[in-house]
């Protein structure tokens, strides 16, 4: 019987020792980048803008109060419009689809808002119908693709390749937060009392508009009738601007640039603060300017602070006291009360009022709330960050009572 | 997560055994042996051969006249990755119980990769993944003369893919989680980047085992 079986077995081992299977194996690289789009601007203009209905929001940018509605940008999507009556309750009310959009300001119930190269001008008077009632042409050129005659927009994507040396090559591989979407979203937030990421700002019956090197002016004295007069060079890397007082205050990457704004249509420079190289959002009082630096994105030195500007002679600001900070993004002034949105950190609000003690007069920090920018709103303390779009109850700065948080289904990454 | 799965696993394991011990006929088979195969080099062209280390525990229960099934569980080590087997089984034997018989088996499970450690920086994360295993098998039975129990041999083939992914965090600092499940060639939230490795193992199984 065992005889039988012996030699069966010694053709099942013996066949284990022939016969082997080839293993199959892959590689695949998946990665962030962002693809390059080329659009004619005749094909965009040929689109009929009508306003949509309230749709939620997927990744904020600019957050922009006016009057009792609340306007979120949807980087390179539109215009979402909230009424705001009762900050804690806000309504989606409707969205605008603008492709290209970035920015965004209110002049007399006439809505500003860039649609790639062209500045659109939409009547809110009647909020249940929005119209478009004025488009000026090729004023923000310099996303024309020159050599094409076509603009260049980049789109987030997500691809795999099969061979990790041809992303490199071929494409920009980046970080997700700084990807352009993440970056307008947190460069570019809010006007107004207390904006301090702005790139779209309103003084004097002048809409001042700012690129990454150039500030442009548009005469906006019949707000329904934007011209544009003229760009100003500033340099590279500018991101925000802040009015106050008859001056632009507008941060680059590495300073601070104080513009004479009492003639809107020929502002001068006053003066340039340069400093380390560094990410700063500027808002400013009478006698102060508080601006943060701070690290990530292309912001790469590491440095992060809160920096008290003495503006007393405009013409020579002052480095008064720099404070250190954790990721110091956007930041709000309403009257004495300083607020900070500390990136993933949380929220910060300060009694400003001794300026060489801010670090000792800290109010506040909500650790739970991540933010990269906020607007000190009549009603309500607005922020940005990560997970939407909250507001606050901010009648006593030392106890922040949030109202509301309109919540987001694609959140930006707050580094 | 996968912890808490293979406890599960195995005190389903357990309570069958004490519930099956209490009704039916049941058969428990431990076997160890080889698995055998080819891998290519992902560069070169050329091919190495594998042998490598295998265990498995089986036990079902008769459900008709021999035909037995029941869990299966075991280690598969592979030259990449270790592994813990877990899924169903059927053993389906030919001839008199009395005598030497023919046996055909049946594992279908996943493999478990929790032996194996995640290794993470603030900038990138490594780790393994493993899919649907399957392993069909014939052998012989050869029965003690005295005492319940036999010795077992069989070969067979088993199909494991394996997955070896890299990221890179899109933040340094915050970690992102890992996917428990991963679908290949989606960027998991919190990552810039991913490079994924797939190895499907074909190999040739050569066990032998007792059976009682």
């Amino acid at each position: 019987m065992k005889n039988r079986f012996i030699p069966l077995l010694v053709i099942l081992f013996g066949s284990s020792l022939l016969f082997s299977c080839m293993d199959e194996v892959n590689s695949t690289y998946t990665f962030r980048t962002m693809m390059p789009i080329y659009l004619e601007m005749k094909d965009v203009r040929a689109k009929l803008i009508s306003v949509a209905p309230a749709q939620e929001i997927e990744n904020p940018g600019k957050i922009y109060l006016y009057k009792d509605y609340l306007l979120i940008n949807e980087p390179n999507q539109g215009i979402h419009i909230y009424d705001n009556k009762n900050p804690a309750n806000p309504i989606n009310l409707s969205f605008i689809p603008i492709e290209g959009n970035i920015d965004l300001a209110v002049n007399s119930d006439i809505l500003y808002a860039d649609n790639y190269v062209d500045l659109l001008a939409f009547d809110l008077s009647n909020i249940r119908n929005i119209r478009l009632v004025k488009r000026v042409e090729d004023v923000f050129n310099h996303l024309y693709q020159h050599s094409t005659g076509k603009i260049i927009t980049f789109k987030d994507t997500v691809l795999t390749s099969e061979s990790p040396t041809w992303a490199f090559e071929t494409m920009w591989t980046v970080r997700p937060n700084m990807s352009l979407t993440s970056n307008m979203a947190k460069a570019s937030q809010s006007y107004g009392t207390g904006g301090s990421m702005a790139r779209f700002t309103l003084m004097d019956g002048h809409l001042f508009a700012v690129d990454a090197s150039t500030l442009r002016v548009f005469d906006v004295l019949n707000p329904a009738e934007p011209k544009f007069l003229k760009p100003i060079e500033l340099g590279w890397g500018i991101e925000t601007i802040f009015p106050f007082d008859q001056k632009l205050f507008i941060g680059s990457n590495r300073g601070l640039h104080i513009y004479d704004a009492s003639t809107p249509a020929a502002p001068i420079r006053m003066a340039v603060y340069e400093h380390v190289l560094s990410c700063d959002p500027v808002v400013v009082n009478e006698e102060y300017a508080f601006v943060t630096l701070r690290s990530g994105n292309f912001c790469v030195n590491g440095v992060n602070e809160l920096h008290v500007l003495d503006i007393k002679d405009p013409y020579q600001p002052k480095l008064k006291k720099a404070y250190p900070m954790l990721n110091p993004h956007g930041l709000g002034l309403a009257e004495k009360y300083l607020y900070v949105a500390e990136g993933k950190h949380g929220l910060k609000s300060f009694n400003a009022s001794d300026v060489l003690n801010i670090d000792k007069n800290q109010l506040e920090f909500i650790q739970s709330m991540k933010s990269s920018d906020l607007i000190p709103g009549p009603k309500s303390l607005i922020v940005i960050g990560p997970d939407g779009v909250c507001q606050y109850d901010y009648s006593n700065p030392a106890k922040l009572k949030k109202l509301s948080c309109i919540q987001v289904s694609n959140p930006i990454e707050v580094s | 997560m996968q912890k808490k799965l293979l406890i599960l696993i195995a005190l389903i394991f357990c309570g069958l055994q004490i519930s099956l011990a209490q009704t039916k006929p049941w058969m428990t088979q431990l076997e160890v042996g080889l698995l055998g195969g080819k891998t290519k080099d992902l560069w070169e062209e050329k091919t190495n051969q594998r042998t490598t280390f295998s265990f498995s525990a089986f036990h079902g229960k008769e459900v008709i006249r021999n035909q037995v099934v029941g869990i299966y569980l075991g280690v598969d080590h592979y030259p990449s990755v270790t592994l813990i087997p877990i899924g169903i089984g059927w053993r389906g034997f030919l001839g008199k119980k009395s005598g030497p018989q023919f046996f055909g088996g049946l594992d279908l499970g996943y493999g478990s990769t929790v032996l194996e450690k995640v290794d993470r920086t603030d900038w990138s994360s490594n780790w393994h993944e493993a899919g649907v295993l399957v392993h069909p098998e014939i052998g012989i039975k050869l029965p003690a003369k005295r005492g319940n129990w036999a010795l077992t041999a069989s070969v067979g083939y088993k199909r494991q893919p394996t997955y070896y992914f890299e990221g890179a965090h899109s933040n340094a600092d915050s970690k992102p989680k890992i996917p428990l499940f991963r679908t290949r060639d989606v960027l998991p939230k919190g990552f810039s980047s991913l490079n994924s490795t797939s190895i499907l193992y074909h190999s040739l199984s050569v066990q032998v085992g007792i059976l009682f």
